[in-house]
């Protein structure tokens, strides 16, 4: 894609530019010849005519792409192709010259004048083919450089895209489903209790929402998310579910990724407690490990249980990693441990407080 | 008219108690037990033969597929569930309605009614054999359910030593322990792992794992000799297959 021919606006802009140089260029040559008429007889259409010469600088663009070429290489290839384009613009005036001589009855001797300004024209020749070069790689580094910004911006809104749908994709509907069924079944037996499930529920889809749409949150944030959770499955669970939780005083301020620990907690229900007769117990323990968090999540889990549940358990899992990895590049570690009845998970990444950049 | 009898299972109580809620008014429906997961579930309908199950799927231990697959009578069964997912499945067991949770006091009548009107024209109903049948093909259970009387063992078949045929029933042993299931011992052969279990002889079934060695005690006659101690049998063809899984 030629940089100037492939743009209109350009096009102009350079053509334009070639008046001024045109004007010059007739200057320079009336000190050779008779009259002003004379010199811009001849000046005018070698400038209309050097102007589309100078737009094959591109080549050397393209032969001697700047980024890695020696200065040398760079150096030798402009001087050869200038001068060769500038002998050629040189010849061509010459022909021209000659051509008009005959013509015109006022200019005998036209040609030899012209003959006699060698030097002056290929000096003009060289630097404006050097000048036109420049343009040009001027603008191939812009386009180059444009191309970069957009596809980094194409990524940014790819991988934005990619967090939405996972985000989506967080939110069970079985959950929502289930849920309604509660407020369905209090709606008679217990009528305060379905509105406060009703109420619950917003909440938490609200919330979800709002802090979905964030970058990063405060931790403290992310627990309220999660208290809400757990408040709407303690009344689908009833006793079967209980929950210790303790949070270091020193993590309030950290700042996590939205909805990372939430679905966590979805999974150490829906895997863990939910397929145990008695239920169980959910362990969530925060804490700063010097420049870290850690986030530990324990549940109970059926040691006569199938493989089956834990294909969900792990795409979140996944998911949570994915996220991780992306946030802190090579700072982030999860692990996952199970034993018999026990499955562990453990975050660990940097906290970064609020105002603080990475 | 006889009144519909009906076992509710369902783990979550607010989930049985809605449907119960349902029924409150209906003089024609007798609520004759409420259970909290599979294994009551299955024990509730033996013991007390009801003539509907209104079964969620997904429950503690069992889950309603699993439910089915125990009960050895052949039962009528509604399922309940927030899943859509099992659809199909539960069209392959002939299960009469598929209620979608939340679902409405008609919706339910109307399933109800489907039940009655098939309890009447005397309907063939969901067995145990088709909800085996149900299972997504290519696909193994990843344990053995075993029926003792009322209660239900689970056993994982990673914990299975070898199978033993035995009359009309098959043994399996599991950790010093022996459970019996009416089965032969051929159709146990098709459920297991091959890459684990192998027919070693006209009536066993080895799990490799547990193989300790191979002694040859007769010409063409081998045993094997598992990690405690047993021994079994071996036949030609047993002992080729043997080789062939193992190397």
């Amino acid at each position: 894609m030629h940089p100037i021919l492939e743009n209109r606006q350009r096009l102009t802009l350079y053509l334009l530019a070639w008046f001024p140089i045109a004007a010059i260029l007739t200057a320079v040559l009336r000190r050779g010849f008779e009259s002003w008429p004379e010199a811009a007889l001849v000046a005018l259409p070698m400038s209309l005519l050097y102007a589309f010469m100078c737009l094959s600088a591109w080549y050397v663009c393209l032969a001697v792409p700047m980024r890695d070429q020696t200065t040398l290489r760079l150096l030798a290839t402009l001087s050869i192709a200038s001068a060769l384009s500038s002998a050629v613009w040189f010849a061509a005036g010459a022909v021209w010259a000659l051509a008009i001589e005959p013509w015109v009855d006022l200019l005998p001797g036209l040609s030899e004048r012209y003959n006699a300004q060698f030097t002056p024209i290929f000096l003009n020749g060289v630097t404006l083919f050097l000048l036109a070069a420049a343009v040009h790689y001027l603008l191939v580094t812009l386009d180059a450089s444009r191309g970069v910004e957009k596809r980094a911006l194409e990524l940014q809104v790819l991988a934005r895209e990619a967090e939405l749908k996972a985000l989506r994709a967080q939110i069970d509907p079985h959950f929502l489903f289930n849920s309604l069924n509660s407020i369905s079944a209090l709606t008679v037996s217990d009528p305060q209790g379905a509105r406060s499930m009703c109420l619950l529920l917003a909440d938490f889809l609200r919330t979800s929402l709002v802090l979905g749409a964030k970058q990063q949150i405060p931790v403290s944030e992310e627990l309220r998310l999660v208290e809400g959770f757990l408040s709407i499955e303690k009344i689908r669970y009833g006793n079967r579910l209980s929950v210790e939780r303790s949070v270091g005083p020193e993590c309030d301020g950290c700042l996590v990724p939205p909805l990372l620990i939430q679905p966590l907690v979805e999974n150490a229900i829906r895997h863990g407690i939910a397929p145990l007769i008695e239920g169980g117990t959910v362990r969530l323990d925060i804490q700063r490990a010097g420049p870290a968090i850690e986030i530990l999540l324990e549940n109970p889990i059926d040691p006569q249980g199938t493989q089956r549940v834990q294909t969900g358990a792990g795409l979140g899992l996944e998911n949570v990693k994915s996220r991780l990895a992306r946030l802190f590049p090579g700072q982030a570690n999860v692990n996952v441990s199970r034993d018999e009845d026990r499955f562990q998970v453990r975050l660990r990444f940097p906290c970064i407080r609020l105002g603080e950049t990475q | 008219m006889n009144a519909l009898r009906i076992v509710i299972a369902d783990d979550e109580d607010l989930a049985r108690s809605v449907v119960r809620e349902y029924l409150k008014d209906s003089i024609d429906i007798e609520i004759v037990a409420e259970c909290r997961n599979g294994f009551e579930a299955v024990k509730a309908v033996s013991e007390l033969k009801p003539d509907l199950l209104l079964l969620d799927i997904q429950m503690p231990r069992l889950d309603g597929f699993e439910v089915l697959e125990l009960i050895e009578r052949e039962t009528n069964v509604i399922f309940t569930t927030a899943y859509d997912q099992y659809a199909i499945k539960a069209f392959g067991v002939h299960a009469i309605d598929y209620l979608l949770k939340p679902f409405s006091a008609e919706r339910l009548a109307e399933a109800l009614d489907r039940a009655r009107k098939k309890i009447d024209r005397g309907e063939p109903t969901a067995t145990a054999a088709m909800a085996a049948d149900a299972r997504p093909p290519g696909t193994r259970p990843d344990r053995i359910l075993i029926r003792d009387g009322s209660d239900v063992h689970v056993v994982p078949m990673a914990r299975i030593d070898y199978v033993e045929a035995q009359d009309d029933y098959v043994c399996f042993r599991a950790e010093g322990k022996r459970y019996l299931k009416q089965q032969t011992l051929a159709d146990v052969e098709t459920i297991l792992e091959p890459a684990r279990f192998v027919r070693i002889h006209r009536s066993y079934i080895l799990n490799v794992d547990r193989l300790a060695k191979l002694e040859l005690y007769a010409k063409d006659s081998h045993a094997a000799i598992l990690r405690d101690g047993t021994r079994l049998p071996v036949s030609r063809s047993g002992y080729a297959r043997l080789n062939s899984l193992i190397g």
